[in-house]
C-alpha cells in the first residue's frame, strides 16, 4: 500500500474530506486530511491534485491550510467537481502535491499590497492574504478588492465582512455586478470600482475570470501600476502536474511547474495562448 | 572487430531472450514496429525504419499506474510495479536513439523524475543500427544526427554484406556482447559507405526566427489542410504527451493508467467549464511545430525532431515539416 512515500509522484496519497462548507450556490470549500495528518504543506499560491479515484482527478489552488488539513475551494463546473459537490464529509479522496511555484512572497514583504479577486479567483488570493495575516508585521498596509456576480455569489463571507476588516491596517472593498434588496454595498464591475477607489500604485495580486483580468490590467496601467508589480495566476488543463504530460504549456513554460504564478512582465514574454 | 552473420541473428536473439525482454523491428500483420522477439513475424533490419517508433519500449502506449479500491471509510491505493527483466532494444536507428535522449530530458529532468519511465529506461540496453541507405523521407542529418553513429547507444552495429559488425559503447553494451560471444566472428573493420540524403537543409537560425513568428501569417496557410487525425503525433518518436484516465472495473475498484495523447485533438487542452486556449486547428498546428522547433530547444537545449520522417510518410494530406522549415528560412521579418 502506498502512504505517499512510494516514489512515484503520480500516485496520490489516500485521504478524505473531513468538512465541507457551502460558500455559494456553486462553490464549496473542502477540508482534506489523511491518516498521517496534513497531506503536505504548500506555500501560498501552490496547487494540489485532488481526486475521487473512480471519477477523476483535477488540479486546484489551495486556498488555506490548518495544522492537520488543507482547504480547497471549488466551483462546480464539470464531472469531478459535480461529484465533489455531491460528496458528504468522510468521502475518501486522493491528494498529491504541492505543485507550482507559488506567490513570490519576498517580493511582497515590507510593502503595501493590493489584492484583487473576482468570483472563485479569491481562492488563490486568499492563500496569500492568510499568510500576510499570520505574519502581519512582515507586510505593510493591505487593501482587498473583491467582486462577484451577486451577493449570493460572494465567497469567504466571514473573512470579507468580519475577519479581514478587523485586521490591522486592512481595508476591504466588496462589489457585486448586480445587487438585491438587502445588498447595501457597492454595485458595479471590479475595474470601475477599482478606478473609483483609485489606490496608489503598489504591488498587486490579481486573480479572477479572464474578462475581469483584461479590464483590471487596463485600469492598473492607467493608474500607473508597474508591470513587474502585478502578479497573477494562469490556468491550463493539467493531467500530471509535474511538467511531463505536455498540455499545460504556454510557449516553453509549463503552468503546473513554472506557474501558475506569473508577473505581468513574465506574461508578456509568453505567447498569448491561455 | 567482432561481428555477427545475418543468418545467426535469430539464434542470438533467442539466446538473449532467455534472460531479457528483446524488442526487435518486426513486421506483424503488415505493420512494422518494435515487438517482443519470439512473436510470429518477420525481422526487418533493411533500409527502412519501422512505422511505429520504439518509444513504447520506455514510454508505453498504455501504462497502468496504480489500483484503487473505494471503500465507505477510505480508499486504498496500490502502486503497480514497473520492474521487469532487462529490455534489449535491438536494431534501433540513430534518429530513434536521439528521440530517447529527448524523452530522458522530459521524464528525468526539471525537478521531478518520472518513476515509471526511469524504471524502464534503467532496464534498457540500446543496440543501434547505423543507417547507410536513408529513405526519401529521412532528414536526420539536417537535425544534427549522424546516421552511422548513434550518440547514446550501448552497442553500435553496422551492416556490411552478409554480416553486421558490432562495437560496445558502454559497460551495459560490453555485457551484452559478452552474452553474444558464441555467435560472434571476426570481421573486417570496413567503414560503411557515407549515406546520401535527398532531403537536406540547414536549421541555422530557425529556432530564433520562430521566436518572432507566433503571430506570422505562415500559420494561416499551414493549418488549413490538417485533418486533425493525430497520426503525426502517434508515429512521432519524440511526442511524449500523455493522458491519465481511470478504468473502473466494479464496485469502486479499478486502476489508473496513462496513455499517449495528442496535441492535435481538441480535448487535449479543453478545460472544465468549456474554455479551450487552443480551440482550433491553427493554434494546435502552431503549438505542435513550435514545440518541436522552438519551445523544446528553449527549455531543454535540443530539437524535438529527429528527422525520422515518419510524419512525412504517414500524413494523409502531406503535411511536411521539412517544407515548413524551409519556408520559415525564406520568410523575411520586418525589423
Amino acid at each position: 500500500m502506498c502512504n505517499g512515500d512510494c516514489g512515484n509522484p503520480l500516485v496520490p496519497i489516500p485521504g478524505k474530506l473531513i468538512k465541507i462548507i457551502e460558500e455559494t450556490p456553486d462553490v464549496k470549500t473542502f477540508h482534506i486530511t489523511t491518516d498521517q495528518g496534513k497531506p503536505f504543506t504548500p506555500m501560498p499560491g501552490q496547487l494540489g491534485m485532488l481526486s475521487i479515484p473512480d471519477v477523476g482527478e483535477g488540479m486546484f489552488s489551495i486556498t488555506s491550510q490548518g495544522q492537520e488539513h488543507l482547504e480547497i475551494s471549488i466551483k462546480r463546473v464539470g464531472v469531478l467537481t459535480d461529484a465533489l459537490h455531491e460528496a458528504e464529509p468522510g468521502q475518501p479522496v486522493g491528494i498529491r502535491g504541492p505543485y507550482g511555484n507559488g506567490f513570490p512572497i519576498d517580493k511582497f514583504k515590507g510593502r503595501d499590497i493590493l489584492f484583487i479577486g473576482g468570483g472563485i479567483g479569491l481562492a488563490p488570493v486568499r492563500s496569500l492574504i492568510g499568510y500576510c495575516m499570520e505574519n502581519r508585521e512582515d507586510f505593510g498596509k493591505i487593501e482587498i478588492l473583491y467582486g462577484a456576480r451577486s451577493p449570493e455569489d460572494l465567497v469567504f463571507q466571514e473573512d470579507l465582512f468580519q475577519n479581514w476588516p478587523k485586521a490591522k491596517d486592512t481595508t476591504v472593498y466588496v462589489t457585486v455586478d448586480k445587487g438585491n434588496d438587502e445588498w447595501k454595498g457597492n454595485v458595479g464591475f471590479v475595474p470601475a470600482y477599482l478606478e473609483q477607489i483609485n489606490p496608489s500604485p503598489k504591488i498587486t495580486l490579481l486573480c479572477g475570470p479572464p474578462i475581469m483580468i483584461k479590464f483590471v490590467l487596463q485600469s492598473l496601467a492607467k493608474m500607473g501600476f508597474q508591470e513587474d508589480d502585478i502578479v497573477t495566476t494562469l490556468e491550463m488543463r493539467m493531467k500530471c502536474g509535474i511538467g511531463k504530460c505536455g498540455r499545460c504549456n504556454i510557449g516553453s513554460k509549463f503552468v503546473c511547474l513554472d506557474g501558475p504564478v506569473f508577473t505581468l512582465t513574465e506574461m508578456k514574454d509568453l505567447p498569448p495562448e491561455y | 572487430m567482432k561481428g555477427i552473420l545475418r543468418t545467426k541473428i535469430p539464434q542470438a536473439l533467442d539466446a538473449l531472450s532467455s534472460g531479457a525482454q528483446v524488442l526487435a523491428p518486426m513486421k506483424i500483420n503488415g505493420v512494422s514496429r518494435f515487438a517482443c522477439w519470439g512473436q510470429q513475424g518477420e525481422l526487418v533490419l533493411g533500409a527502412s525504419n519501422t512505422l511505429i517508433p520504439p518509444k513504447d519500449a520506455v514510454f508505453g502506449q498504455t501504462e497502468k499506474m496504480y489500483k484503487y479500491q473505494m471503500g465507505q471509510e477510505a480508499v486504498t491505493i496500490e502502486e503497480i510495479p514497473q520492474d521487469g527483466p532487462q529490455l534489449v532494444v535491438f536494431g534501433i536507428r540513430p534518429c530513434d536513439v536521439r528521440s530517447i535522449q529527448a524523452l530522458d530530458q522530459v521524464f528525468l529532468t526539471k525537478g521531478f523524475v518520472d518513476q515509471i519511465y526511469k524504471t524502464k529506461r534503467d532496464r534498457s540496453v540500446l543496440v543501434a543500427l547505423g543507417c547507410s541507405q536513408p529513405q526519401q523521407t529521412c532528414f536526420c542529418s539536417s537535425m544534427g544526427i549522424n546516421p552511422l553513429d548513434a550518440d547514446g547507444a550501448d552497442v553500435m552495429m553496422w551492416e556490411s554484406g552478409d554480416t553486421y559488425s558490432l562495437e560496445a559503447r558502454t559497460d551495459k553494451g560490453k555485457d551484452l556482447l559478452a552474452k553474444l560471444e558464441p555467435f560472434l566472428t571476426d570481421v573486417n573493420n570496413s567503414s560503411p559507405p557515407s549515406p546520401k540524403f535527398s532531403l537536406e537543409f540547414s536549421m541555422e537560425g530557425v529556432t530564433e526566427k520562430l521566436q518572432k513568428m507566433f503571430e506570422h501569417s505562415i500559420w494561416d496557410k499551414w493549418y488549413r489542410k490538417c485533418l486533425g487525425c493525430g497520426i503525426c503525433t502517434y508515429v512521432c518518436p519524440t511526442c511524449h504527451c500523455f493522458d491519465i484516465q481511470e478504468k473502473n472495473i466494479k464496485d469502486g475498484q479499478g486502476y489508473k493508467f496513462r496513455c499517449w495523447d495528442s496535441c492535435m485533438f481538441p480535448e487535449y487542452s479543453l478545460m472544465a467549464g468549456g474554455h479551450n486556449p487552443r480551440d482550433s486547428k491553427k493554434p494546435r498546428i502552431r503549438n505542435r511545430f513550435l514545440h518541436k522547433l522552438r519551445y523544446f530547444p528553449e527549455r531543454y537545449g535540443m530539437l524535438l525532431c529527429t528527422g525520422c520522417g515518419r510524419c512525412l510518410r504517414e500524413c494523409p494530406v502531406n503535411m511536411d515539416i521539412t517544407r515548413f522549415i524551409r519556408e520559415v528560412r525564406e520568410v523575411t521579418l520586418d525589423v
